[in-house]
């Protein structure tokens, strides 16, 4: 069982998301970074969509009270297994009653933890994702408590192995949105010529970023599907980066689309740091999917080498 | 004559747009009737009607440039009584605390109370989308004599089951939530439910229709 001790600033139940049920208001929600995820499931074997414990900004303490492998990816929230410091990208066993805990960084925001067999949760419209906001998925609808408990069966001790994670940048490619000719700009001269400040007020439903030259204006549309990745211009000229748990329909004009292969970025940006968007061709932005799932294939055939000649 | 154009917003969704202020009845059941008709196909994990168009998001982004066409296609072949929507007949207490913003709209309208319930429930609305919240249906059109702005400061809760308005439109909070519609009235019955095996009671295009009970005014 894992017990939480300190669930720190959020802790919450995430897998690949919900999907499929986005006419009747449903959100995406999911991991933040789903790479990060499906790595994390790869080192233990895992089915690639196991629910997973996305850890936000850290200040969190966690106890393993029976014995079982598990792996920590995404960002280096300095974690420790009682005293012994964690690299993410790596899967570790914990004996029972061994403590994890995450400190903080000002480089990193998003971690996550998957152990082997994945918890024991009740899915909710096909999905064991958290949607704090509709408060269903994970457990209760909720982000996670000092006391939860989650469930899983403990296994024996495999040996430690990873391998280096796929970087994090703060340069965003972006394919163009819809209504920049009602703006009489492009993407490009709207989004494409600053650096772009993070604000405070972002959450997983979307990123308001800040700039120094904002483009105000009174064009509204009809409410239309707005998707994760996509870039609104509010009328106070402050784009938002819609996000997981972002809403499905939206009225501001939308006037550029993240490429799902950078979405995962976002997990580890914070209040204040610097991005900048750059325009590609949606075969470039294919291409960088397929160089994830590349990656991906590659960890899993280097891993089942290694633990076959381990066994 | 409107424009219907198609195009794709990111490599993974592709959107047919009907490039119009609002939709006449014959397009908004025509739109409804794409909609049923692409719930049959495969291809796609999500398929979400807008006030004026339709965005499907593809499982695998390189069909993107083949249901431009496709969309299109099938918006030109499809026609409004392709669509035969459900109905739904929602009891309704109007009015005290189960619809505190009845009375001042009243004395701002210069209406009766009682004229307010007769003019929201007497018309049968139509589901045009869902958003917001699960299970949230935008339901129109509400009366021209009723169409009101938005509460100048939304209210940070609003209880589940709210029957309200905000200019166009008619809604019923499924679960609570902060909101700035006008609230008429509320009702019991349920919308949503995460575990249920369908899991939203309106579905886009069914019609709605509000019962008055005489527990609240009517």
């Amino acid at each position: 069982m894992l017990e939480v001790i300190k669930p720190g600033v959020q802790m919450c139940i995430q897998d690949l998301g919900r999907h499929g049920h986005r006419h009747l208001g449903v959100s995406q929600s999911g991991a933040m970074d789903p790479m990060a995820l499906q790595i994390a499931n790869l080192l233990l074997d895992n089915p690639p969509n196991t629910a997973v414990l996305e850890i936000t900004v850290g200040l969190a303490q966690l106890k393993f009270t029976t014995a079982t492998n598990f792996a920590l990816t995404g960002g280096d929230l300095s974690a420790r297994l009682d005293d012994t410091p964690l690299t993410p990208g790596w899967r570790y066993f914990s004996k029972p009653d061994q403590i994890l805990s995450f400190a903080s960084s000002s480089e990193a925001l998003r971690a996550y933890l998957s152990v082997e067999g994945g918890f024991s949760l009740k899915a909710a419209l096909d999905s064991h994702s958290t949607d704090i906001q509709a408060g269903f998925g994970g457990i209760n609808g909720s982000a996670l408590a000092a006391g939860d408990q989650l469930h899983y069966e403990s296994c024996i001790e495999k040996s430690s192995a990873g391998a280096l994670q796929p970087p994090y940048h703060k340069k965003i490619r972006i394919l163009p949105g819809p209504h920049c000719e009602r703006l009489s700009l492009t993407t490009q001269q709207l989004l494409c010529t600053q650096q772009w400040q993070v604000s405070p007020d972002s959450n997983r439903m979307g990123m308001r970023l800040s700039g120094s030259e904002l483009v105000t204006h009174q064009v509204s549309i009809n409410s239309q599907a707005v998707l994760p990745g996509t870039i609104q211009l509010p009328p106070n000229g402050a784009p938002i980066v819609l996000l997981n748990d972002c809403q499905t329909t939206g009225g501001y004009p939308m006037v550029a689309q993240v490429i799902a292969a950078d979405l995962r970025h976002f997990a580890q940006l914070s209040a204040g740091d610097s991005i900048s968007f750059t325009l590609v061709t949606p075969a470039q932005a294919y291409q960088e999917i397929q160089r994830q799932q590349y990656h991906l294939n590659q960890l899993r055939i280097a891993l089942t080498h290694r633990d076959r000649s381990n066994s | 004559m409107t424009q219907e154009q198609t195009y794709l917003l990111g490599e993974q969704a592709v959107v047919l747009d009907l490039n119009c202020a609002r939709l006449d009845n014959e397009q908004q059941n025509r739109l409804f009737a794409l909609h049923r008709h692409l719930q049959k196909q495969a291809g796609y994990t999500d398929i979400v009607v807008g006030k004026t168009s339709l965005t499907l998001v593809l499982q695998d982004p390189t069909q993107g440039t083949k249901w431009l066409e496709a969309l299109l296609s099938l918006w030109h072949a499809l026609s409004a009584e392709d669509f035969q929507p459900n109905t739904h007949k929602i009891p309704v207490i109007y009015g005290g605390e189960a619809g505190p913003d009845l009375a001042p709209l009243a004395e701002q309208l210069n209406l009766s109370q009682q004229d307010i319930v007769e003019l929201h429930s007497s018309p049968t609305y139509q589901v045009k989308f869902l958003g917001f919240l699960p299970g949230f249906a935008y339901l129109g059109s509400v009366p021209e004599q009723l169409q009101v702005a938005r509460l100048s400061s939304p209210r940070t809760h609003v209880p589940a089951g709210s029957v309200a308005i905000a200019e166009d439109l008619s809604a019923i909070y499924p679960s609570a939530s902060p909101g700035g519609w006008r609230l008429l009235g509320n009702s019991i019955t349920r919308l949503f439910d995460a575990n249920a095996q369908s899991p939203s009671l309106f579905q886009p295009g069914d019609n709605v229709k509000f019962v008055p009970q005489k527990e609240g005014l009517c």
